[in-house]
């Protein structure tokens, strides 16, 4: 997916901002309930959740910006 | 059976496992720059030195403790690495740019690279990191002592030592492994690619270490659900309820902080990163490290609590579960990995503190003490600098052990950590001001540190004390001499808050009202203001071209000096070889540019420090700290276009005057065209008169008949005297053209005036008889010598004569002449009782052509008589003036200067 570079940078602000949001409260509160799912309380669920998200976001944000800077002349390095 | 003896051989030879790595990894990384150890996945793994034991250990503990807290540390450091794009990619940008060698180096660099800020951080880094030292100490301590106490013979050689003795030896080997490891030689930018490959190797070791026994426990457990049932149903289950509260926002918020403002993740994140590209891989695969590493945090302290006998430490579990299991193998594993996150965090964080200290303390202290040529020897700053280096090392790993010497009894592994995130969280408002704030100022950021600093000792670092000291004791319980709001953990009897949530709360936010507030009332200096829109508008400007110096009096040779010794000879030769190819000439002469003198401020910037190298520098460029090249290219354009437009204004008014100038002549010459068309009409007028006459009567004369003899007599004799009237007129225009020009000259002799006027009276008599003129010889003076010519003076007093017997109209007319010497000058008075001169015409008199109108019986005079007198007069150096007389005609008084 090729996207406009500056709404991608946009994306990638509200998903910081938004990621901060759900790891405090009030929105955490809502989620911390004596339930547990599998066994596992579902507060320490959501939040896994919530950071496997953030990660996976990140991971397809950073790999749809373009490469570099235009006026970075330095060629990056293959992976 | 594990024995101390054993995981300590084993703990030595995996340090020296490391020690190979880092070596053959220096070598590859130095040969091979497309090596993987220049991969982000190199990268992202060094940048979990994060994870130390406090993770490995610690988490486990505070999640035995207080739940979920422990996820924090991690969440925060998670958010920042998400928006990477925003905070980290500016810093590593701007570092790079700058040659950014520390964060003290960042702050100093930014706010006018001032020493004196670089070394307020450093000291209250050395300072603030002590806790963390010692909580690795207390962590490697308390996991060999676990593993000695776990049977009868697992004492070994460790029986009689106690933990301190135990601390002390850890903190001995830590030193001299990192003297080692980190300070073989100094290096351009800071970046040590074998301790980096050392500490990516270390971080797969405890992430395989944790996930080995976190698999073993949910194992040994029967799976994650039965482990939380069973926990639940013997009422051990981590507290939950109340983990949302101040302390959740707290941790997360100073977690932030710490990614960044901690030094050795800026060393690894910042200052080792070799690509910025690479934060790419790191904003996503660092967070999912640490997610790995805290995937069973909580399963292993929940299993922990509910299978391990009553009273066990908690910080250990990770290491005694598997023990407790008979699992020597994977206890030995656990060991190495907690050792191995100890270590990786030791050798960097001193790494990166004694780079501070030798930057920002030692280096000022050697330049202010020596003169600007020091040593002859060209290694010696090099030399120098890791001697110091050493010896903070020395420094930094005394003050943790001193810390957990003290504090050895108090506390769990996570609190003491929380004291040093709260220390360093207080360079994080001024980090975001300096790349975000344009007018944050020096003073802004030096007070907000340093208040933020001195909360901290009170509300944070002092109360650690509390439970070796009773006098902190008392202090925290009852305030200094009694005073209950001063209380540190009740700050302005602010008591709702738990300790550490108050302490980072005052801390921050006097931190953050003290940087708004300081930087709003002060003014930047130039050099902060340059150095302000390098940092805000990184990325806007690109590479701004940086040079502060105006090339001034150094000498490529001065310069060059200074190079090798920082540099050392080889890369000081080659950086000015480079520079004078670029610039197409010999090295040998090459001349220092600004923009090469701003080059190699960077290159010794990154060794040494922004502010060093900028007081390096400034020592050999002489007169350079107040000539900033941006200001003076400025000025200069500034400069230039003022010079432009005076030279505008100068040649306007230089044409502005011309014009006057020929306005002013155009306005003489039309003057003197109409007084020539004047002149002209009226001599034309004069000549026509007699002309006329001259005509009439000889057409007459043509004509015989008619006239007799008489008449023809009459005639002829009028012609006669018409034609002499106009030979007169003609002769005295002449005259008087030619004393106007000046041609009619005569020497100025000493003639004697009194017996020229007594020659003029003598000729006028006869004319004086014709008319019966009585003259009245008033006071005469004797013989007088004036500069003159006789003769002209003669003609002025016939003149003068003349005109008062023409113009006398009386029946009896007088005529007196006077004459006499008053103060050096001879005059003489000639007067009559005519009808005098109406005041209209007394300027007038003396132009040409102008005649008295009344009185005149005989028109006969062309006019000229009196202005010629005047000429005449004029030339002798004298006056010819109308003056008031003592008849009631005019007088006329001429005046001459006495010749002595």
């Amino acid at each position: 997916m090729m996207a406009e570079p500056r709404k991608l940078v946009s994306s990638m602000l509200a998903l910081t901002v938004f990621g901060a949001l759900l790891f405090v409260p009030p929105l955490v509160l809502v989620f911390n309930q004596p339930i547990s799912h599998f066994g596992i309380p579902q507060i320490v669920i959501y939040l896994f959740t919530v950071w496997l998200l953030l990660i996976v976001g990140t991971a397809l944000l950073s790999r749809s910006l373009p490469p570099g800077d235009p006026d970075k002349s330095a060629t990056p390095e293959d992976d | 059976m594990l024995s101390a003896d054993f995981v300590i051989a084993t703990a030595v030879g995996y340090v020296g496992l490391l020690f190979v790595l880092a070596f053959f990894g220096d070598r590859r990384a130095r040969a091979n720059k497309k090596s993987f150890l220049h991969s982000p996945a190199v990268y992202t793994l060094s940048i979990s030195v994060y994870c130390t034991s406090w993770t490995f250990y610690g988490a486990v503990g505070n999640a035995a403790h207080s739940g979920l807290e422990f996820l924090t540390i991690y969440l925060g450091p998670t958010l920042v690495f998400v928006g990477w794009w925003f905070l980290l990619r500016r810093l590593v940008r701007i570092s790079h740019n700058q040659r950014i060698t520390s964060l003290a180096d960042l702050l100093s660099s930014r706010f006018g690279k001032s020493n004196r800020l670089a070394v307020l951080v450093t000291c209250i880094a050395v300072i603030g990191i002590a806790p963390y030292i010692a909580l690795q100490l207390k962590a490697v301590t308390s996991s060999i002592q676990a593993v000695a106490g776990s049977s009868e013979f697992g004492q070994g050689s460790l029986a009689g030592i106690d933990d301190v003795g135990l601390a002390f030896g850890i903190a001995a080997a830590m030193a001299l492994f990192t003297i080692l490891f980190g300070t073989r030689h100094v290096d351009a930018k800071e970046q040590h690619h074998g301790v980096v490959a050392a500490i990516a190797f270390e971080a797969v070791v405890k992430l395989g270490a944790l996930l080995a026994v976190g698999i073993f426990v949910v194992y040994a457990g029967g799976g994650l659900e039965p482990i939380f049932r069973r926990a639940a149903e013997l009422g051990v289950k981590a507290p939950t309820e109340n983990t949302f509260n101040d302390r959740w926002l707290t941790t997360l918020v100073l977690s932030v902080a710490a990614i960044v403002c901690l030094p050795r993740q800026f060393q690894v994140t910042v200052v080792e990163n070799s690509d910025e590209s690479h934060l790419r891989v790191a904003g996503w695969a660092f967070p999912a490290y640490m997610l790995l590493m805290s995937l069973f945090i909580l399963p292993i302290a929940v299993f922990g609590l509910s299978v391990m006998p009553a009273g066990s430490n908690p910080d250990m579990f990770a290491l005694t579960l598997p023990m407790f299991y008979g699992q020597s193998p994977l206890a030995l594993l656990a060991f190495i990995g907690g050792f191995s996150s100890a270590t990786s965090m030791i050798i960097l964080e001193s790494i990166a503190l004694s780079i501070m200290v030798s930057n920002h303390i030692v280096m000022p202290l050697v330049l202010r003490f020596s003169s600007s040529q020091p040593s002859a020897d060209g290694q010696g700053v090099s030399r120098l600098l890791l001697v110091a280096r050493r010896f903070s090392i020395i420094l930094i790993l005394s003050l943790g052990f001193f810390y957990f010497f003290f504090t050895r009894d108090s506390n769990a592994l996570a609190p003491i950590g929380l004291i040093s995130f709260t220390a360093i969280a207080q360079f994080f408002p001024a980090v975001l001001a300096a790349l975000f704030w344009r007018d944050a100022s020096l003073k802004g950021a030096t007070s907000a540190i340093a208040a933020g600093f001195v909360i901290w000792v009170w509300c944070s670092f002092l109360p650690s004390f509390e439970s070796v000291s009773p006098q902190v004791a008392m202090l925290v319980q009852h305030g200094p001499w009694g005073i209950a709001w001063l209380r540190p953990e009740a700050l302005f009897g602010l008591d709702r808050l738990d300790p550490l949530s108050h302490a980072a709360f005052w801390s921050l936010t006097i931190n953050v009202l003290t940087l708004t507030v300081v930087s709003l009332l002060t003014r930047q200096s130039a050099l902060e203001r340059i150095q302000s829109t390098l940092f805000v508008d990184v990325f806007r400007h690109g590479s701004t071209p940086q040079g502060n110096f105006v090339r001034g009096s150094a000498t490529a040779n001065d310069l060059f000096f200074v190079a090798e010794r920082v540099l050392g000879d080889r890369r000081a030769a080659a950086l000015f070889e480079s520079a004078a190819r670029e610039s197409g000439v010999d090295p040998d002469r090459l001349e220092p540019s600004s923009e090469f003198i701003g080059r190699l401020e960077r290159e010794l910037a990154g060794s040494i420090g922004a502010a060093s190298a900028h007081v390096m520098l400034s020592k050999v460029v002489t007169g350079s700290d107040v000539s900033l090249e941006e200001v003076m290219q400025m000025a200069d354009e500034t400069q230039q276009v003022i010079e432009y437009s005076q030279q505008l204004e100068k040649t306007s008014a230089e044409l502005r005057s011309t014009a006057r100038k020929l306005e002013d002549a155009n306005t003489q010459l039309r003057e003197l065209d109409s007084q020539k068309d004047e002149f002209l009409s009226q001599v034309s007028h004069e000549v026509r008169t007699p002309m006329t006459s001259i005509r009439s009567f000889s057409e007459i004369l043509l004509d015989p008949q008619g006239i007799d003899d008489t008449q023809r007599q009459h005639f002829v004799s009028t012609i006669h005297q018409e034609s002499l009237r106009l030979t007169r007129l003609l002769d005295e225009i002449l005259d008087l053209s030619a004393l106007e020009r000046g041609e009619r000259s005569w020497d100025n002799v000493p003639v004697d005036a009194e017996a020229a006027l007594d020659r003029a009276l003598r000729v006028c008599d006869a004319l004086l008889r014709q008319r019966n003129m009585q003259v009245e010889l008033g006071e005469r003076a004797s013989a007088t010598m004036v500069e003159g010519d006789a003769d002209r003076l003669c003609q002025v007093f016939i003149n003068l004569v003349s005109n008062a017997v023409k113009y006398n109209d009386s029946s009896k007319p007088v005529l007196r002449v006077t004459s006499m010497v008053r103060s050096g000058s001879f005059s003489v008075e000639i007067a009559d009782n005519g009808p005098g001169i109406p005041k209209s015409e007394r300027t007038l008199i003396f132009e040409k052509f102008s005649r008295g109108k009344q009185g005149a019986s005989d028109q006969s005079g062309a006019g000229l008589g009196l202005a010629i007198s005047r000429q005449i007069i004029a030339r002798m150096n004298g006056t010819l003036e109308l003056v008031p007389g003592p008849l009631s005609g005019a007088c006329f008084r001429v005046r001459l200067p006495v010749v002595r």
